[in-house]
């Protein structure tokens, strides 16, 4: 078991978080912006296995792997939509997506 | 050794988000974004839970990273010159991300554990983990099935959609 401290496993699911967050703001690619939300759920993640470390019941665990299937759902069908969407505007840069319309 | 292991995969983890933020190349970026989530898998293990560590290997490292790169080489077409993205809004939003990660860090810093002296679990955690996915979770874990077959089948109908036109 290791001797570091909790505090130093969750400033680095923060960093993952922000990191993950200022990717989402400023990349102008639809595949950056899905690495970006992969980012935060990894942060969450991290931060669900930190905690379950004092956690007798496991629940902790139980959770992570959930939201890591929700993660997995998630990318499958953000990547359907956004080749409908990059095959409509011809293009993968989200400023020249302006419409709300088909 | 334990700590030494745990800064390795630190840097494994944190070097290739530093260089996501900075590079402009989607193919180098995915690729980067594999070696941070070994990274994170290599801290699972370091943390005592084997289970989540391998499902981060077969999940993200295997599952999503192939579907980012078939999802770069679906919507664009490109020869030689490889596939770059610009930047926007970059000091609005450093400051915004700044001002949430100063409030983070307080928050850190001043946040009571009441919990800190506890154990964690001891014994098979993968055993355990079964166990619970199949009496207290039962239902979450029948209502995930089913949203993993809904997202099955509705990601190859919307893909399919996209083809035939």
């Amino acid at each position: 078991m290791s001797t570091l401290p909790i505090a130093y496993f969750l400033t680095l699911s923060g960093f993952l978080l922000l990191a993950g967050l200022l990717i989402v703001l400023i990349k102008r690619n639809v595949i950056f912006v899905l690495i970006g939300i992969e980012l935060m759920l990894n942060a969450a993640n991290l931060n669900l296995v930190v905690f379950s470390r004092y956690d007798p019941t496991l629940a902790g665990q139980v959770f992570a792997i959930f939201s890591v299937v929700i993660a997995a759902a998630e990318a499958a069908i953000a990547l359907a939509i956004l080749l409908n969407v990059v095959k409509y505007y011809k293009s993968s840069d989200l400023d020249e997506f302006n419409l709300l319309e088909h | 050794m334990t700590d030494v292991l745990i800064i390795v995969f630190t840097a494994m983890t944190v070097l290739p988000v530093l260089y996501l933020l900075f590079t402009k190349d989607v193919i180098r970026a995915a690729f980067g974004f594999v070696l941070s989530l070994l990274g994170i898998a290599g801290l699972y293990v370091l943390l005592n839970s084997e289970l989540m560590a391998v499902v981060q290997l077969l999940i993200y490292a295997g599952g999503v990273i192939v579907l980012l790169l078939f999802g770069i080489m679906l919507t664009k077409r490109t020869g030689d010159e490889g596939i770059f993205t610009g930047h926007r809004n970059v000091w609005l939003s450093s400051l915004v991300v700044l001002l949430l990660g100063g409030m983070l860090f307080r928050w850190l810093i001043t946040a009571s554990r009441p919990n800190a002296d506890q154990k964690e679990f001891a014994g098979d955690q993968v055993r355990e983990i079964g166990v619970l996915f199949l009496t207290d979770y039962i239902i979450a874990f029948e209502v995930i099935a089913v949203l993993l077959l809904v997202a099955l089948v509705g990601a190859s109908f919307l893909a399919n959609k996209s083809s035939q036109k």
